[in-house]
């Protein structure tokens, strides 16, 4: 067009056009993005191909894409029994840290001393300055069949065979709790604590007892905590490694240790990726299932 | 509505919190039924600590509270059968309008039908029809103001206790809502215990008012007695603006500005001169200094066209004796 080449000269007279601004705002999320790629997508990207691929193709030029670590996995009832009780861990653990730390978060959370109140955080906090491993130790000289709990209860004589408290779930549970119950207490005080202490008095004031006044507006509007501390620990406990294969000794499978087994003694890491894949697809369900549960109730009590 | 109302009874009640500070010192109160009174007093003079006792929030250390002829002193708060509206309303915020007004009927298991004309009957009572299904967020401050009236007068209490009700309104509303608030508490016959430190508030709705000072009653009387006739040097203080002067050991005499009458010098009374005039609208506050060095506050009504006096000018104020007030401590 004739219009373009007269104008051209002017354009050109003209300082250089900027090129295509970037948002400032794409320089604000960019690093969070980059760190989102770099650990989280492409770790699992990597993970997810390998689960559909024969062999790994770093070594092998001639891998192809297959199905067969995801049929291994459900043609066999070790993979299958060793997600349930993965699940039902996570699920008990979960409960159980809730049962046990609502109470304890609400009392911090209304605790009017300063005093009382930093000496509880320290006692919860407390734990999760030492290991893992040494806490999941601390459990082991308690719940042993020569520990402190089964010596005591034989030399009273209330029991002639030691008590099976550990090498099963149930000392699995009760290692996974201790060490993830401060999740859930943090979470949960933070919750409680922002609501008005007037509210439960004003309820108590209009006719509701102490537990009516709690279960009328406390809980209802804790519901969120309750949410996000669940997950929390459910997430944590499904993913943990060490305490199940310290506690659970041989009786205990959880995935993890599955995983763990296939990429260091099996090297089969198709096939841990696919028990890595189905871990998070099953969880992410459960999930979204329990955000559900949890939503409904929260209608039903008609909270915002 | 009718409402049976209670008197209340405060008999000698004590209370502290850390065993040494007492919040509440030796309190005795007689309340009438369906009578409007105010504790009134500055933040800290346990005020809101009294109120709490008779709503059972706080226990008692010494001494019996008595409703309508009962000792509940050890009774809970939900079995006081007492109405109660908290400063910053205290609404549920996970239930609407109706089920926060709702919430008392509920408690007492009445059935849906009678709760749900009640809970209309009390919107209707504070003009807020319409509004049934709104979240107390989305409401302004006197609305939510109103649906915490409605939520603690629909359970037909015999006592209402009020914890600085208008205090969270800005000036306008408030004085709106004073008028509604003593219109509401007439309708019912309810006996009201309102806690506040606006001086002005309490003066302009209380049938009567106790007023309190670290713990103790000051004086109980009617806002007029209370205002004309403080007995002591805190409550002619704390109530309105007043000239103190002092007189031989702790005794001392007052008079309120708008008492004292400024004339022309020379015609007796105590001279003196204009030191400042502020000027505020229906009356000019002057504040004159007289010749023996003390400062007098006057108030000047402002009828016809007076002009503010200047600064500077010589005055003598005089005033009737029988508006001078002695004050005790």
């Amino acid at each position: 067009m004739a219009s373009t080449a007269d104008t051209a000269p002017l354009l050109a007279a003209l300082p250089a056009p900027p090129r295509a601004r970037v948002s400032p705002v794409a320089w604000l999320v960019g690093p969070a993005l980059l760190l989102f790629v770099v650990f989280f997508v492409l770790p699992f990207g990597a993970m997810a191909l390998l689960s559909f691929l024969s062999g790994n193709p770093a070594s092998n030029p001639n891998v192809y894409f297959t199905t067969r670590h995801y049929e291994r996995l459900v043609g066999d009832s070790l993979y299958v029994e060793a997600l349930v009780a993965t699940l039902r861990i996570g699920f008990v653990t979960t409960i159980v840290s809730l049962l046990v730390g609502y109470p304890l978060a609400h009392w911090m959370a209304r605790m009017h001393s300063r005093l009382g109140h930093a000496a509880l955080l320290m006692a919860v906090i407390a734990p999760m300055l030492t290991g893992i491993v040494v806490r999941t130790f601390a459990w082991m000289t308690l719940l042993q069949d020569r520990g402190v709990i089964n010596t005591t209860l034989m030399a009273w004589g209330w029991t002639d065979q030691p008590v099976k408290l550990m090498y099963n779930e149930f000392g699995t549970i009760v290692a996974l709790v201790h060490i993830y119950v401060p999740f859930m207490v943090l979470t949960l005080t933070g919750v409680i604590g922002r609501i008005d202490e007037r509210l439960e008095q004003a309820a108590r004031s209009l006719g509701a007892g102490r537990l009516r006044a709690f279960y009328e507006v406390t809980l209802p509007l804790s519901l969120p905590g309750i949410m996000a501390g669940s997950l929390l620990v459910f997430a944590l406990s499904i993913s943990a490694y060490v305490t199940p294969f310290l506690m659970g000794g041989t009786d205990v499978l959880t995935l993890p240790m599955l995983i763990y087994q296939q990429v260091s003694s099996s090297f089969n890491l198709g096939f841990a990726g696919a028990l890595g894949v189905v871990l998070l697809a099953v969880s992410l369900i459960v999930v979204i299932a329990y955000n559900h549960v949890l939503g409904r109730f929260a209608g039903a009590e008609k909270m915002a | 509505m009718n409402t049976t109302s209670a008197s209340i009874r405060l008999d000698a009640v004590s209370k502290s919190y850390d065993g040494r500070v007492m919040a509440v010192d030796d309190v005795t109160l007689d309340i009438q039924p369906g009578e409007f009174f105010s504790l009134l007093g500055p933040s800290g003079c346990g005020k809101t600590t009294t109120l709490r006792m008779i709503a059972g929030f706080e226990s008692v250390d010494r001494g019996r509270v008595v409703v309508g002829g009962t000792d509940i002193t050890d009774v809970p708060v939900h079995k006081r059968d007492m109405g109660m509206v908290f400063q910053s309303y205290a609404l549920f915020p996970h239930r609407t309008v109706a089920e926060n007004v709702a919430f008392g009927l509920r408690m007492r298991a009445l059935p849906k039908a009678e709760i749900t004309e009640r809970v209309k009957a009390a919107l209707a009572l504070v003009e807020l029809t319409g509004y049934e299904d709104r979240r107390p967020g989305q409401l302004s401050g006197g609305q939510q103001q109103r649906v915490a009236l409605a939520r603690a007068t629909v359970i037909r209490p015999p006592v209402l206790l009020c914890d600085e009700p208008l205090g969270a309104l800005d000036r306008k509303l408030r004085q709106q809502m004073q008028f509604e608030l003593k219109q509401l508490q007439k309708q019912l016959g309810v006996t009201l215990v309102f806690v506040t430190h606006d001086q002005e508030e309490a003066l302009a709705m209380s049938d009567r008012i106790a007023v309190m000072n670290a713990g103790r009653i000051e004086q109980i009387g009617t806002p007029a007695e209370i205002y004309e006739r403080p007995k002591t040097r805190f409550v002619a203080d704390f109530i309105g603006e007043i000239n103190l002067f002092d007189g031989v050991g702790s005794s001392a005499s007052a008079i309120r500005p708008e008492k004292v009458v400024i004339g022309a010098p020379g015609n007796g009374g105590l001279p003196g001169r204009i030191e400042t005039a502020n000027f505020l609208g229906g009356h000019t506050l002057y504040r004159v200094t007289a010749d023996d060095g003390r400062q007098i506050l006057v108030k000047e009504t402002n009828i016809g066209d007076r002009p503010t006096r200047a600064i500077g000018e010589p005055v003598a104020l005089s005033w009737d004796p029988a508006d001078m007030v002695q004050l005790e401590g």
